[in-house]
């Protein structure tokens, strides 16, 4: 049986020349689909990577109690050291719980294009770069606490003006240059980052955001939220850094991908009625050689798969075609949208995602021309010219 | 006219092709449909956009004091100042979010187009937890005037450190366009008594309306500079500059909208070109036959463009009907505060999916109609 879906197979693929405009139809189709979906989707998917590079699973974010967002979560400074003592959080070399008080503000920013936009402006204390090791001077040196100057991200080089070195961003209380340049693999790339307290005093603001804590391992997560929960004089809430970035991500992309998704699911359910219309149309220029094959002892199985093969075949070609394009013109590109910024991206599970959507797209689009082919009345078929 | 039926024919000669083609084509229009007519929103809001008005807000973030409300008021070209804060909370659960904007008595003057009659307003401040509820809105959490609601606003506590906030629902009101999941609107003053000390007298934003509307410009940067060195720096944004959405996300949406129609749109050509094609090969005697008995080479292919025509224009004209049902039941699908737009099917959606219909019609046709021009009708005939 094998063997006879082979060779009918093989068969068909030779005369697919013959066929060759009809069937770029299905190439055609599917790799529009497959280009525009990965295309959309390389927004949601890139922005969703870069929140989620933001979290780590051994950091925990103490917010004030039920807020969903840095910004509107207050920690006074009577509760930072409350926090701080409390056991499940590692300790530096010297023996200091690594606990860094935060900021987040917004700051106006020039766009590279241009226009205004925002961006945002963190506050680190002293323990901030122990909380994030990850976070790497690539040009100029770190800030030093106390001091009114500022660090800026790889990214927010790139995407937004008077971001270099040397250059000054206007805070309430004057100027702050920029003394160096960072990396950090997640959306902190794109921002600019600063001392906690001289922030504060900068932005007349009597309170810190947050407080962000490298746990002693990931399992200290419950004691150090035990703590935090039974003390009385805190009202926080204590969340995983990853599992807060995760709601972050999904609440800042889930609409963006839904439109990846409906968009691709309309054009591939035009492509499916283009595939339909290109296999119809491919089994009845067959129909002698499906019909001499029949006539010569072979089952209508073989006939029928090799018709569901030339549509997978042509459709998947289509879809890698439309990821090639899409990955070539987006994947790794910075890029912007609503003042985060992050790469583009069309990752190999997307590609995978695309060509499974074509593969069913064949399988639909190919199923009932290849029942016809192999109903086909061979008498009839042998007749016609 | 006369010749309807044989185009008809010719089509039908196939039915199957016929009706894949296009429902093929149809779904490439309503794609179409969806993304030029989300332009058409976009436009539109850019459009009710009015020149004469500013947004102004905390440059840094946070709140800023209501006094400086007088202050922009008392400077020169400015003519009105309203204000409004917000409680941004959820009902139950964290997902339902809320978000209830609190108006100033000022907002009636400064918005004066907004569908809302001055005795609505008027409920809002004899009742000053009441508050006014959009249709969408009302739909979304089955309100109606006369409902009680209570939301958690832990990011906007009350003086007694609670995060509940009551509201009484005084009217139910028509949506605003560029709100496109609607609104809720209450008084300004509840919030100001009510919430924590240190928040009191205290605003979320500034809407400036200015006497000359060709210096809205030069007044929003007047503003920034003049509270440059205050404890509370501004930033201002012009009412048409907020409601651009490429200036507002830093991506041009409509561009991308763009490229999504045309890639559909050459899907189609693909497909149609090569159906027709196929179809005037396996009827190249007949329209010989038609040569013979007299048709004109204009006419043989006036009837070939007809039969590409038809398809495209019964696809396009399906699919921007498809695309509009689809953007009616959008908002009841879509899940809340992803703030996605709508998309709107103006004039415009239509004749541009028309035109671009006929012209895939048009590239489709071109090369069997010269085909047929140049055909032998002998070699033809002969059915070689």
């Amino acid at each position: 049986m094998l063997r006879q879906i082979w060779i009918v197979s093989a068969l068909n693929f030779k005369s697919l020349k013959s066929r060759f405009w009809q069937s770029m139809v299905i190439v055609v189709g599917l790799a529009a689909t497959v280009g525009v979906m990965l295309s959309m989707l390389s927004v949601s998917a890139g922005m969703r990577t870069a929140y989620q590079n933001s979290g780590s699973p051994d950091r925990a974010i103490v917010v004030s109690k039920g807020v969903e967002q840095e910004a509107s979560s207050a920690i006074t400074r009577a509760m930072a050291p409350l926090i701080a003592v409390a056991p499940g959080i590692a300790k530096d070399k010297d023996g200091k719980p690594l606990a860094d008080r935060t900021l987040q503000l917004g700051v106006p920013v020039v766009r590279a294009n241009g226009s205004k936009g925002f961006t945002t402006m963190r506050g680190m204390a002293e323990k901030g770069p122990g909380v994030r090791p990850e976070l790497k001077i690539v040009a100029g040196r770190m800030f030093q606490s106390g001091k009114r100057e500022l660090i800026a991200g790889v990214g927010a080089q790139v995407m937004f003006q008077h971001m270099q070195i040397g250059d000054k961003v206007i805070l309430p209380d004057g100027e702050w240059p920029i003394i160096g340049i960072y990396k950090t693999g997640d959306q902190l790339e794109g921002q600019l980052i600063g001392d906690s307290e001289t922030l504060l005093t900068a932005t007349h603001k009597t309170n810190y955001n947050t407080m962000l804590v490298r746990l002693a391992s990931p399992d200290s997560l419950d004691a150090f939220k035990k703590a935090m929960t039974t003390n009385p004089a805190l009202s926080v809430d204590v969340i995983r850094h990853s599992d807060w970035y995760n709601r972050v991500a999904s609440q800042s992309t889930f609409g963006l991908a839904l439109l990846g998704y409906v968009v691709g699911a309309v054009m591939a359910i035009g492509a499916l009625f283009g595939c339909l219309n290109t296999m119809y149309a491919a089994v009845s220029t067959r129909g002698r050689e499906i019909a001499t094959l029949r006539a010569l002892g072979y089952d209508a199985l073989p006939v029928a798969v090799s018709v569901i093969l030339e549509a997978m075949l042509l459709s998947v070609t289509g879809a890698l075609i439309g990821a090639g394009i899409a990955w070539a013109l987006y994947d790794g590109k910075l890029d912007l949208f609503n003042n985060v910024i992050f790469y583009l991206s069309v990752s190999r599970a997307q590609i995978a995602l695309g060509v499974i959507w074509a593969a069913a797209v064949a399988l639909l689009g190919g199923l009932f021309p290849s029942i016809r082919a192999a109903r086909l009345p061979v008498v009839d078929a042998l007749r016609a010219t | 006219m006369k010749y309807v039926p044989l185009v008809w024919a010719a089509i039908m000669r196939k039915p199957t092709r016929a009706v894949l083609t296009l429902l093929s084509v149809m779904l490439a229009f309503t794609l179409f449909g969806l993304t030029i007519g989300m332009n058409a929103t976009f436009a539109k809001v850019q459009e009710e956009a009015r020149d004469d008005r500013i947004f102004a807000f905390a440059r840094f973030g946070g709140l800023v004091p209501i006094a400086l409300e007088r202050q922009i008021e008392g400077m020169p070209g400015v003519a009105m100042v309203a204000s409004s804060s917000f409680v941004p909370g959820y009902l139950h659960d964290p997902k339902n979010r809320i978000f209830v904007q609190m108006m100033d008595e000022n907002i009636p003057k400064v918005l004066p187009e907004w569908p809302i009659t001055p005795q609505q307003w008027q409920l809002i401040r004899d009742d000053r937890q009441g508050m006014l509820v959009s249709k969408m809105q009302a739909d979304r959490w089955h309100l109606k005037a006369g409902d009680t609601l209570t939301i958690a606003a832990p990011a906007a506590r009350k003086l007694d450190g609670s995060p509940s906030w009551t509201f009484h629902v005084a009217a139910i009101t028509s949506d605003i366009n560029y709100m496109s999941q609607g609104y809720m609107f209450g008084n300004f003053d509840y919030m100001d008594k009510a919430r924590t000390l240190s928040d009191q007298s205290k605003t979320g934003q500034f809407r400036v309306k200015v006497s000359d509307p060709s210096k809205t410009a030069e007044i929003a940067a007047q503003i920034v500079s003049k509270f440059a060195n205050s404890p509370t720096p501004l930033e201002t944004i012009t009412e048409k500059v907020a409601f651009d959405v490429s200036a507002g996300t830093g991506m041009d949406i409509a561009s991308v909208d763009r490229d999504v129609a045309l890639a559909g749109m050459f899907m189609v050509l693909f497909l149609t070109a090569n159906g027709l094609a196929q179809a005037v090969r396996e009827r190249f005697a007949e329209f010989a036959t038609l040569k013979t008995i007299g048709f004109s080479d204009s006419g043989v292919i006036a009837l070939v463009f007809a039969e590409a025509a038809i398809p495209c224009l019964m696809g396009a004209g399906l699919g921007i009907g498809l695309a509009s049902i689809v953007s009616n039941v959008m908002p009841r699908f879509l899940p809340p505060g992803q703030g996605l737009p709508i998309p709107t099917m103006t004039i415009m959606v239509f004749v541009w999916a028309g035109l671009c219909a006929a012209l895939v019609a048009f590239i489709s046709a071109a090369l069997p109609a010269l085909r047929l021009k140049q055909m032998d009708i002998a070699t033809a005939l002969s059915g070689r």
